[in-house]
């Protein structure tokens, strides 16, 4: 079932000089299964990841994660 | 594919191969009547299928360390720990009912060494449920 929060984390690692999901995993501490997981909608990660996420990315949480009706 | 994933792989195999060939040996052997579940002999087959256990464990663990890269090796994440958690809790389950299940041979006479093996069959089908579990999971994504 897919989950009702889509996210703009492909977008930004590219805007970010082509972050690899290894190297952001590696700043946020997970695996970079996780990241993969997190970005395909496959996993909705928790109040905290989201923010490592955003921080990242030097963007709010609402700019990388939105709920989808 | 994850160190962790990997370890579910290796948990899976492992259980499966020395346990299987244990209980196969086991209730093969009291099918055809050479056998019983008691004795020196059925007490050899379980101590030589923990160590081959223990061994294969070891074994492959190395090899998955070794063959995993340095970033796949770290602390579990929160997702890889939501994985264990629900694995784990599934594990639990089935192993309550297969405990509560343990009263049917119970009530067909089976005492002592019998009762305990099936007991220890009960424990590696959870075992085996937590593994397939964490790699299904580990599949899907969550």
């Amino acid at each position: 079932m897919a989950l009702p929060i889509a996210n703009q984390i492909r977008r930004l690692r590219f805007e970010h000089g082509e972050m690899t999901q290894a190297e952001l995993a590696e700043r946020i501490g997970m695996t970079r299964q996780t990241i993969a997981a997190i970005e395909a909608g496959k996993y909705s990660p928790s109040l905290e990841a989201a923010f490592r996420i955003a921080h990242v990315f030097g963007a709010q949480v609402g700019d990388v994660f939105q709920w989808v009706d | 594919m994850s160190f962790r994933e990997k370890s579910a792989w290796i948990t899976l195999i492992s259980v499966l191969v020395c346990f299987g060939a244990y209980f196969v040996e086991l209730f093969g052997g009291l099918a055809s009547s050479s056998h019983h579940f008691g004795g020196l002999g059925s007490l050899h087959l379980l101590v030589l299928s923990v160590l081959a256990l223990a061994g294969l464990q070891v074994g492959l663990t190395v090899v998955a360390a070794v063959t995993t890269p340095k970033h796949g090796r770290g602390p579990a994440d929160e997702r890889e720990r939501l994985i264990q958690l629900r694995s784990q809790s599934l594990g639990y389950h089935v192993l309550m009912v297969l405990a509560v299940g343990l009263f049917a041979p119970a009530f067909f006479g089976h005492r002592g060494v019998e009762m305990a093996n099936f007991a220890l069959l009960a424990v590696v089908i959870a075992a085996l449920t937590v593994a397939v579990a964490q790699i299904v999971m580990f599949r899907r994504g969550a």
